[in-house]
């Protein structure tokens, strides 16, 4: 069943989709929802370490993206912007929960493990590797995932970010230094 | 480990999920859920500000008056005559102005040259007055000096 009526895009194009949906077209917004929801959720996800957290922020973007459809140019901005606007959603939901932990004094070491809440099958090497990024700091670990998951070359993040080009090159750096030592450490030199 | 491995595990470790497959229709909800499209509010306030700027285009034009050919020139000249004339208007009124207070400087000026001779007619006869009664005053005492027994009687 597909509620309120958002059927099967027919839509091919995106500047056409975009078009559309900035006339109030909710069948063509379902579409770019689909086509950026993995983009997205994603990013919330390994920034965020909690998938329902990861799907409500993702959500929320979305609809901030719905309120401000009038201000976007192209299918590249809207990717742009997404990007964007998630990385700042990330920060603040981050902020946020850190905030609520320290308020109600649970301790940080009662919290489950990270690696826990990733449940696909996965390498014992991959599943290290984002719990390490799970533990950079904000910046590093946005830089970091917009990185390797969306493949964005460091000009590009900082762009979004709005940092300087060898800022987001020295947090790249170091994440990277930092990663590798305790992926080592944890699971001893690897051998291919 | 060589660095290109590491990235490419790093590449592989965050690669792209996707969320739950009913992702999109609980976005969809959500927006459904809020007030009108803010898109379709947008539009709904341009037609309202264009039926409202059709209005007073109508009232504007039946006050407008009929296009005249040169008259953008017209307008022009009347307004550099009207300028001509506000300049000129103003320097009479200053020009004017200096003369009404040259007059008054003037006429202050005989008030007070009125004012001093009535107070030197004043001095002058209160000095006469004085010069009788000092006369008077000295002839007295020469008539007593002269006849000092009627004094004694």
């Amino acid at each position: 069943m597909r509620p309120m009526g958002i059927g099967v895009a027919t839509l091919t194009q995106p500047d056409e989709v975009l078009a559309r949906a900035k006339n109030g077209d909710q069948a063509a917004f379902a579409e770019l929802v689909r086509e950026h929801q993995a983009m997205v959720y994603s990013l919330a996800r390994y920034f965020l370490r909690d998938a329902a957290i990861a799907e409500d922020v993702a959500q929320e973007v979305f609809i901030h993206l719905y309120q401000n459809l009038a201000s976007i140019e192209s299918p590249a901005h809207v990717k742009f912007w997404l990007r964007k606007v998630a990385g700042h959603r990330c920060i603040d939901c981050a902020r946020r929960q850190k905030s609520q932990a320290v308020k109600s004094s649970v301790s940080l070491d009662d919290a489950p493990e990270p690696v826990s809440l990733f449940e696909m099958p996965d390498s014992m090497m991959r599943s290290t590797i984002r719990r390490f990024v799970s533990t950079l700091p904000e910046k590093p670990r946005l830089v970091v995932t917009l990185r390797y998951q969306e493949d964005l070359d460091p000009t590009e993040i900082a762009q979004i970010l709005e940092m300087p080009l060898n800022t987001v090159k020295s947090h790249l750096r170091r994440s990277l230094t930092i990663l590798r030592e305790k992926v080592v450490r944890y699971l001893g030199e690897p051998t291919f | 480990m060589s660095k290109f491995d590491f990235d490419d595990e790093v590449r592989l470790a965050l690669r792209r999920e996707e969320p739950s497959s009913d992702f999109t229709n609980r976005v969809m909800a959500r927006i459904q859920a809020m007030e009108p499209s803010p898109v379709v509010n947008k539009q709904r306030q341009q037609e309202k500000r264009r039926e409202e700027n059709n209005w007073r285009q109508k009232l504007a034009d039946f006050f407008r008056p009929p296009a005249i050919k040169g008259a953008k020139w017209a307008m022009a000249g009347a307004m550099a005559i009207v300028l001509i004339a506000a300049i000129f208007g103003v320097t009479r009124y200053r020009e004017h102005q200096a003369e009404l207070q040259q007059q008054a400087e003037l006429a202050a000026n005989a008030e007070g040259q009125r004012a001093k001779e009535q107070v030197m007619l004043a001095m002058r006869i209160a000095s006469s007055k004085l010069n009788v009664a000092q006369r008077k005053v000295k002839e007295a005492g020469q008539r007593d000096e002269g006849h000092p027994e009627a004094e004694h009687q």
